[in-house]
């Protein structure tokens, strides 16, 4: 007993500050996470000062609301491209890189760099590139190839496709991080009696290297889903959302109902529903991409 | 003859490899080079070396009566310094406390923290700023600082700590407990020499997102409470969206520390990456 109660006392520095760690997570995420839940059942206006329950109205407005409908189909199509072009240039890059001369190796650090740039500066730096009298159209009109500038985030489409080009720029260099340390697990012995057995270079990729890779696959494409699902900066720097608020995405849509039209209950609501989605694409596609992974 | 083969293929990738990262970061060669030319130079070739250099986009961009680089970087480096340098301790013993408990009582507490990893950050926003008013601590460094060690930083944290401190012998823990030694000596003595792999990781990664955050202080400092560079980037630079030389001047010395501190730490930068995508 008199020992309990000694190691007991001798932990109580390290209790304090673990409860402090744990009392800020609780303050400052799960308490708020319970303040959104709360208001998206109100109609809390921070200019009113009363707010009142008001049901399941605000998840019933989402129902009829097309501006959220169209973020929300902005927000899929993005993701679902910007995943899919950033995991397959990440497989390609990997190939590419993989390799540990120096001159390789200095190809890698710079090829991450994208990675360390704030979505501000990136959008900035791209702003440049793509906007009506930027260096794409300048450099594109200066070779002949096309008459007059083309506007690249100006109308709908060519807007969805430049953020798209952008945002798989940022994380291919995440993704291919990922890719290479899952290539240097693959063992060359396998390379090695495949290429005895004549197998040739599509062959080794297709039944050696993809499945090989896939448990790097499953934690590439889950965070590289989450991060498009959550983007902010990028769009609002790039594009504001703009034309017509065709590349608004829904972390747009949030952030415009709360803070500009200040309609914080619905804009709770809404949260949640974004929140409902990506933790349901995040544990599905994980779950899917478990099953593919092959183990050692 | 395959010597020779082998020896021109190998060449010939690597010139194919060095071209495509070439093309690839080509936007980040045309902020360096622009940031060193002038406007009708950027125009003419905006892929030409700046020759002759001139300095005036920089000069330019330093003498800004609001000090948008010299107050965002300081404004930047508070921010950082200040929430890594108390993130680092309370995450790691925090996961040194934690990874020390019963299984159940870890596993949930582990799966609540998983949530922060998950949340998208603009659904917690609206309340974090409501909880920070209510303290007073709206429109504050304090706020943003205490909000950032809150939020899903600590659940990242406290991740990579728990996975390093797995690995850290139970019979050198339970030695010093029988010598006498406080938890507190004992996590700061023993533990934290064993887990510097794992304090490297989320230094650079959680000083990397606060600096680069820009949604919580753009809402949580509000528009007058002096900016960081990345917000105080976004809030200036429309002005300047035709003068080329001076965005890109602006551009290149805001990107100029974090792209210096990836390159001192690029090797750990890499194994943190790895080591988070493998488990």
């Amino acid at each position: 007993m008199r020992t309990r109660k000694s190691r007991a006392s001798r932990d109580n520095g390290l209790f304090a500050m673990a409860a402090v760690a744990f009392g800020l997570y609780l303050c400052f995420l799960v308490l708020p996470l319970l303040l959104s839940l709360k208001s998206s059942f109100t109609d809390e206006n921070p200019l009113r000062s009363t707010s009142g329950f008001v049901g399941l109205d605000n998840y019933g407005e989402m129902i009829h609301d097309d501006q959220l409908h169209a973020s929300l189909g902005f927000t899929l199509i993005l993701a679902v491209g910007v995943t899919i072009a950033a995991n397959a240039i990440g497989i390609a890059f990997a190939m590419m890189l993989n390799r540990t001369t120096l001159s390789y190796r200095v190809m890698r650090t710079i090829a991450f760099l994208p990675q360390v740039l704030s979505g501000v500066i990136v959008g900035f730096v791209w702003q440049t590139i793509l906007t009506q009298q930027g260096l794409l159209n300048v450099t594109l009109q200066r070779i002949g190839l096309i008459d007059s500038p083309i506007a690249w985030l100006g109308s709908p489409n060519l807007a969805l496709l430049s953020i798209g080009v952008v945002v798989t720029w940022i994380l291919t260099g995440f993704t291919t991080v990922v890719y290479l340390a899952a290539l240097q697990g693959v063992p060359v012995e396998l390379y090695d009696s495949a290429a005895i057995d004549g197998a040739t270079t599509w062959q080794r990729f297709a039944r050696i290297t993809f499945p090989l890779i896939a448990p790097g696959m499953t934690i590439s494409v889950t965070i590289s889903l989450i991060t498009v699902l959550k983007l902010y900066d990028v769009i609002t720097v790039l594009t504001g959302g703009g034309p017509a608020n065709s590349t608004r995405s829904t972390a747009l849509y949030i952030v415009k109902l709360a803070f500009t039209d200040n309609r914080f209950g619905y804009a709770s609501a809404v949260a949640m529903l974004v929140l409902a989605m990506s933790a349901a694409i995040a544990l599905s596609v994980t779950s899917l991409l478990r099953r593919r992974e092959v183990n050692f | 003859m395959t010597a020779i083969n082998d020896v021109l293929r190998s060449r010939a990738r690597l010139v194919i490899a060095g071209v495509v990262t070439l093309l690839f970061v080509a936007p980040i060669y045309l902020t360096i080079v622009n940031a060193f030319k002038t406007q009708s130079q950027i125009l003419k070739s905006p892929e030409a070396l700046p020759i002759p250099p001139t300095l005036d986009n920089l000069s330019t961009a330093l003498a800004r009566p609001d000090g948008l680089i010299q107050l965002g970087l300081q404004n930047s480096l508070i921010d950082v310094v200040f929430s890594v340098a108390l993130l680092i301790p309370l995450a790691s013993a925090f996961s040194f406390y934690i990874s020390r408990r019963k299984t159940k009582a870890r596993a949930a507490v582990l799966a609540l923290l998983a949530a922060g990893l998950m949340i998208p950050p603009q659904v917690i926003l609206l309340p974090t700023i409501q909880i920070l008013t209510f303290f007073g601590l709206d429109h504050s460094y304090p706020g943003l600082i205490l909000s950032n060690l809150g939020g899903g930083y600590l659940s990242f944290a406290v991740f990579v700590y728990v996975g390093f401190m797995r690995a850290v012998p139970n019979e050198i823990i339970e030695a010093a407990r029988l010598d006498g030694a406080s938890g507190l000596r004992i996590w700061w003595g023993i533990v934290m020499p064993l887990v510097r792999p794992a304090t490297a990781t989320v230094a650079i990664f959680s000083s990397l997102w606060i600096w680069n955050d820009f949604l919580n202080p753009l809402f949580i400092l509000g528009p007058l409470q002096g900016q960081t560079i990345t917000t105080g980037l976004y809030l200036t630079i429309g002005q300047y969206s035709v003068d080329y030389g001076q965005l890109f001047g602006i551009m290149f010395l805001a990107a100029i520390v974090p792209v210096v501190g990836y390159l001192f730490v690029q090797k750990q930068f890499i194994a943190g990456l790895t080591s988070g995508s493998s488990k």
